[in-house]
């Protein structure tokens, strides 16, 4: 039997097509960095799809955490058609005033927080939650319109703590992207409160964040120790983050005695699969003068 | 032509908003699916290896412009998904409902596997070895879980958006 040879030879010309293209793409953007044409390409991409992923949240959201409530009560299975049916929708009731009772509270948080912090903040709504498992990134609600710039510090949390949740690293007309302090491209200067040793944090993906630099044995027995951003200046350029933003608290500390210093695993205070609301701290850029001050 | 591009964009960007917002959320031990990867499969599948490189590349691209990553790794993984599932959809004799569901994790594993080898070449990658292999595994078989549900969808809007041949009397 004849085997018709056009079609293959047309997608194999096709393929080396879209692959060349592919290639290129991925030269130029390399080559160009953030300030490319390829990365304003993807803030238009951003700035149009932000609304709808606002609107995809909003619907799927409680949807979502009703799910997650049913995972987690087995029980329920013993329980006849009727009582199901009944449990089911009170779980659904429940759920929804569940969720709307933690978003009050949250909103509530987050107004005191504003109040407390210094410099003042913005606060806005998570909206999509990154879109690969290599990214640990959150996209939020405002955006440059609001005041919101690229390295700004990203908290949550209530007027008594501060969390730190990480810094904002694109930023469109209508939304911003923030690298989580998880993400395996973060990195923050920490200090430990009970040994006031100050260490360079990381983000290890899915497992805590590792703390390097610390040369002072760590007693782990009692409360863990807490680990809060500290203010630093190296060569005239300040810190990202603002001093007391609490990150989180020591799980671990990882012996080595070949070494004058160890490490230890710091285990985050946010739930970063359940944010809602967030704190974008409106800070100037390094030679733009603060609020209130002349401009020179 | 143009009514099964609409159909193909409409496709996409449902499944990259669904991705970074519900499935976001509904996560298989920390894994979140790879809808565009599943969808690149199916329309491969369907489609044949032309069909399966060109909706491989524009989800690629899609998705890499939502990515704080060098674009178009993705793309480049999409693109050789599509054409390899398109032209090995010959192979397939059986017309079982396990043969997709079996495909589309096989694909999705070997994909991500070639994004993370990819993007380790390029010195983008930050995960352990383990980890990437937790997300290449749990992903393929949440793709795999998915296909089921999203197969037939997507086959009758692929199917409904042929233009059929008008035969006249």
């Amino acid at each position: 039997m004849a085997v018709p040879r056009g079609r293959p030879r047309s997608a194999r010309f096709l393929v080396a097509g879209l692959v060349s293209c592919s290639l290129l793409i991925i030269t130029l953007d390399y080559r160009q960095g953030p300030d490319g044409p390829l990365a304003r390409a993807g803030d238009a991409v951003h700035t149009a799809l932000a609304p709808m992923q606002q609107a995809v949240t909003s619907v799927t959201r409680p949807v979502g955490n009703f799910f997650s409530g049913l995972a987690n009560l087995p029980s329920l299975a013993e329980e006849n058609r009727s009582l199901k049916e009944q449990v089911a929708q009170l779980l659904t009731e429940r759920a929804l005033v569940e969720e709307l009772q933690r978003d009050l509270d949250e909103l509530y948080d987050i107004v005191g927080l504003r109040q407390t912090l210094d410099p003042a903040g913005v606060p806005a709504v998570v909206i999509a939650n990154g879109v690969s498992n290599f990214d640990r990134v959150i996209t939020i609600d405002k955006g440059e319109a609001d005041g919101v710039g690229v390295d700004m510090a990203v908290v949550t949390g209530s007027s008594g703590s501060a969390r730190l949740v990480g810094r904002v690293v694109s930023v469109t007309a209508n939304a911003a992207d923030v690298e989580l302090i998880i993400d395996r491209d973060a990195s923050v200067a920490g200090v430990i409160d009970s040994t006031r040793e100050v260490g360079l944090l990381t983000g290890q993906g899915e497992e805590d964040l590792r703390m390097d630099l610390i040369t002072r044995p760590l007693d782990l027995t009692g409360t863990p120790p807490q680990v809060f951003t500290v203010a630093y200046e190296v060569g005239g350029q300040q810190g990202r983050y603002p001093p007391h933003l609490l990150i989180g608290e020591v799980a671990r500390v990882f012996e080595d005695d070949n070494q004058l210093q160890t490490s230890v695993s710091v285990r985050p205070v946010v739930d970063f699969s359940s944010l809602t609301f967030v704190l974008v701290l409106i800070t100037p850029a390094p030679d733009e003068p603060a609020a209130g001050e002349p401009a020179a | 032509m143009i009514r099964r591009v609409l159909l193909v964009t409409l496709i996409v960007v449902t499944a990259l908003l669904l991705q970074s917002t519900a499935f976001s959320e509904l996560r298989l031990l920390g894994v979140r699916p790879e809808l565009l990867y599943l969808v690149t499969i199916v329309f491969a599948l369907l489609g044949g290896p032309n069909e399966g490189a060109l909706v491989g590349f524009a989800a690629g691209m899609a998705q890499d412009f939502m990515l704080h990553e060098p674009k178009g790794i993705t793309a480049l993984t999409l693109t050789l998904v599509g054409y390899a599932v398109g032209m090995g959809r010959h192979l397939i004799v059986s017309s079982s409902p396990l043969v997709p569901t079996m495909v589309v994790a096989l694909a999705s594993f070997t994909g991500v596997v070639f994004y993370e080898v990819t993007a380790f070449l390029l010195g983008t990658f930050g995960e352990t070895p383990a980890a990437g292999a937790k997300i290449a595994l749990l992903s393929a078989a949440y793709n795999a879980v998915l296909t089921p549900i999203l197969y037939p969808l997507v086959r009758r809007v692929a199917e409904g958006s042929v233009a059929r041949r008008v035969v006249r009397f």
